[in-house]
């Protein structure tokens, strides 16, 4: 970094006085650590115009002055001086060219004077660059042992056996080890049990996390894993086939149930958030989904909100219209447009007080981190056959147009960009047999398919064309709770 | 800021650190609470609508953006900087109160 500041600020340093007036008033009124200069800073750092203490106090470094951001800026301006000082992050601004400078020399002497502080000031750090040294450097390089991940690296990559019809549990495994965030929790070994050794189910997935990430290429058997659910999931044991999506569910279920069990109580965060539970679970995959009640004689609103883990979305011809959807984007059209229940199911109108006919729509109030989708190609009810139609998704997806519209709304616009990370295709005609691949992503950019043990690179064309059953997308830019 | 209380209360921010608590206080959770971002978000896209040919300059900046960014202070923050204020005009005229944040 060698920058240099602007003409005036050359001139400005050519006078050494100059320099050292400087170097004092940064060290008093910027770092301020002595006894002695907080004294003088407490004394005289305010506006010499409105007597306040701010906003953004400058001291011109050509007199004695001090001003606020507005009437420094006059100051300058009435006295013809160039240079003053900001005294919050100790920045040089010049008037003539009307803007902050940078400039290595004064860096040098504000750095020397941040050092020689004795209590640690956070503000003056922030926009200060690590430059490590030798020593540093040597550290990091032989201190620690270091994993090079490259294109060719298989680390977090795992074969699974096949124990038998297992293909649906190990599909979904697959694309839990490959939650960016879910791999975060349980790497930086977050989970805290005091449960009975043997019998939570998060402290199994926090095992498998750590066989993944061990860099060993064995497939994996997960017997254990396998049991504990059928233990806690009765329908779900048995030898035979089952269905992915279920085998989804079921598992967050008891996760999120054993979370609760075995999380130290803090009576005091139940309490004051009732609607959130603090697993690590519900912070990932659950959403708020909004249904409104309209009645079409008052339309009057009855609203109610209730928790969301995935979105199943029909793939039949539609009612109205008749055609099947082909993208993602029209299912998700047809899960969130106002829908008319039909003369049998009126519905009582809490503000006509009578039963009315009313239309009701599903929109997302909040969303969850990780959208789970999962396509209806088996419908039950009508028959068991496999609705095979493409549908067309894409790797990245804005949730934008399926929210809640409020009256509150944020200055900003909000991000609502989600990633595709996993998919789970099912081949063959039914749901009893056939069997369960996944594709996931591993390091941002790559592919892979997972096919019980084997595991073969492949390529986002090749995932985007696939079936999918289950598609798994994650939010593309966190935000702040 | 009259004068006389003005010295007082200046001999008192400054033998309790309060000055230099309140401040960095106040930059920890705005940090925290996402503000200092939201207001990065806001900068950026006052530069970017302000289109290529006139590049705003910080005060530009200032004026353009502080009422936005005053408006989206979180009230806990809020509140809490009130508490802290309170707490040390109440102790006013005690030498060595101490809290630690």
């Amino acid at each position: 970094m060698s920058a240099k500041g602007c003409y005036h600020l050359q001139v400005f340093k050519e006078d050494n006085t100059n320099l050292d007036s400087f170097k004092w008033i940064h060290a008093v009124f910027v770092v301020a650590d002595t006894t002695r200069s907080r004294e003088t800073k407490i004394c005289n750092a305010y506006c010499r115009t409105c007597r306040k203490r701010g906003p953004f106090l400058h001291a011109c470094l050509e007199c004695v002055h001090f001003g606020c951001h507005k009437h420094i800026r006059e100051h300058m301006k009435y006295q013809k001086h160039t240079i003053s000082l900001d005294l919050v992050y100790g920045q040089i601004h010049c008037s003539c060219c009307d803007d902050y400078v940078y400039d290595a020399e004064i860096d040098e002497i504000t750095m020397e004077n941040k050092m020689r502080s004795v209590t640690f000031k956070k503000r003056l750090f922030d926009w200060t660059s690590w430059d490590a040294t030798e020593d540093e450097r040597n550290q990091l390089h032989h201190g620690t042992k270091r994993i090079c991940i490259t294109q060719e690296s298989t680390i977090g990559l795992r074969g699974l056996s096949n124990m038998g019809n297992t293909c649906y549990m190990n599909c979904i495994v697959q694309a839990l080890m490959h939650t960016p965030l879910l791999r975060d929790y349980f790497l930086t070994e977050n989970h805290k049990c005091n449960g009975v050794p043997g019998t939570c189910l998060v402290c199994e997935v926090s095992k498998l996390f750590q066989e993944f990430y061990r860099g060993a290429r064995v497939p994996l058997a997960l017997g254990e894993l396998l049991h504990l659910i059928w233990i806690h999931a009765r329908h779900l044991a048995g030898h035979k086939q089952q269905d992915a999506h279920e085998f989804f569910i079921a598992t967050l279920n008891i996760l999120h149930k054993h979370c609760l069990d075995t999380m130290p109580k803090h009576n005091s965060v139940i309490k004051t958030e009732e609607m959130k539970c603090p697993c690590i679970i519900d912070k990932i995959f659950t959403g708020r989904l909004q249904s409104d009640l309209v009645c079409q004689k008052c339309n009057g609103v009855s609203t109610k909100i209730d928790p969301i883990w995935d979105f199943s979305l029909d793939l039949g011809p539609m009612t109205l219209g008749g055609r099947q959807p082909l993208s993602l984007h029209e299912c998700l059209e047809r899960f969130t447009r106002p829908e008319h229940l039909g003369d049998k199911d009126m519905i009582l109108c809490s503000n006509c007080e009578s039963y009315q006919k009313t239309t009701k729509q599903f929109t997302m109030k909040t969303l969850p981190i990780v959208v789970s989708i999962h396509l209806k190609r088996f419908q039950h009810m009508v028959k068991v056959d496999k609705i095979s139609t493409a549908i067309s998704f894409p790797e990245m997806l804005d949730m934008t147009p399926f929210m809640s519209r409020s009256k509150k709304e944020s200055p900003f616009p909000l991000d609502n960009r989600y990633s595709l990370f996993a998919v789970v295709n099912h081949v063959g005609t039914s749901i009893d047999s056939g069997h369960y691949t996944a594709y996931v992503r591993q390091q941002c950019d790559y592919w892979y398919k997972c096919d019980d043990h084997v595991i073969t690179r492949a390529n986002l064309k090749e995932v985007l064309e696939s079936e999918g059953y289950l598609l798994f997308y994650h939010k593309h830019l966190l935000g702040y709770e | 800021m009259p004068h006389e209380y003005d010295s007082k209360v200046n001999l008192h921010l400054d033998i309790n650190h309060g000055l230099d608590r309140v401040t960095e206080l106040v930059q920890t959770r705005l940090i925290e609470s996402g503000w200092r971002d939201q207001v990065r978000l806001a900068c950026r896209k006052a530069i970017t609508e302000s289109g290529d040919k006139h590049v705003p300059s910080v005060d530009d900046l200032v004026t353009q953006v502080t009422p936005k960014a005053r408006a989206m202070v979180p009230d806990a923050v809020k509140r809490e900087l009130l508490h802290e204020l309170e707490l040390i005009l109440m102790n006013v005229d005690k030498a060595g109160y101490s809290k630690s944040f």
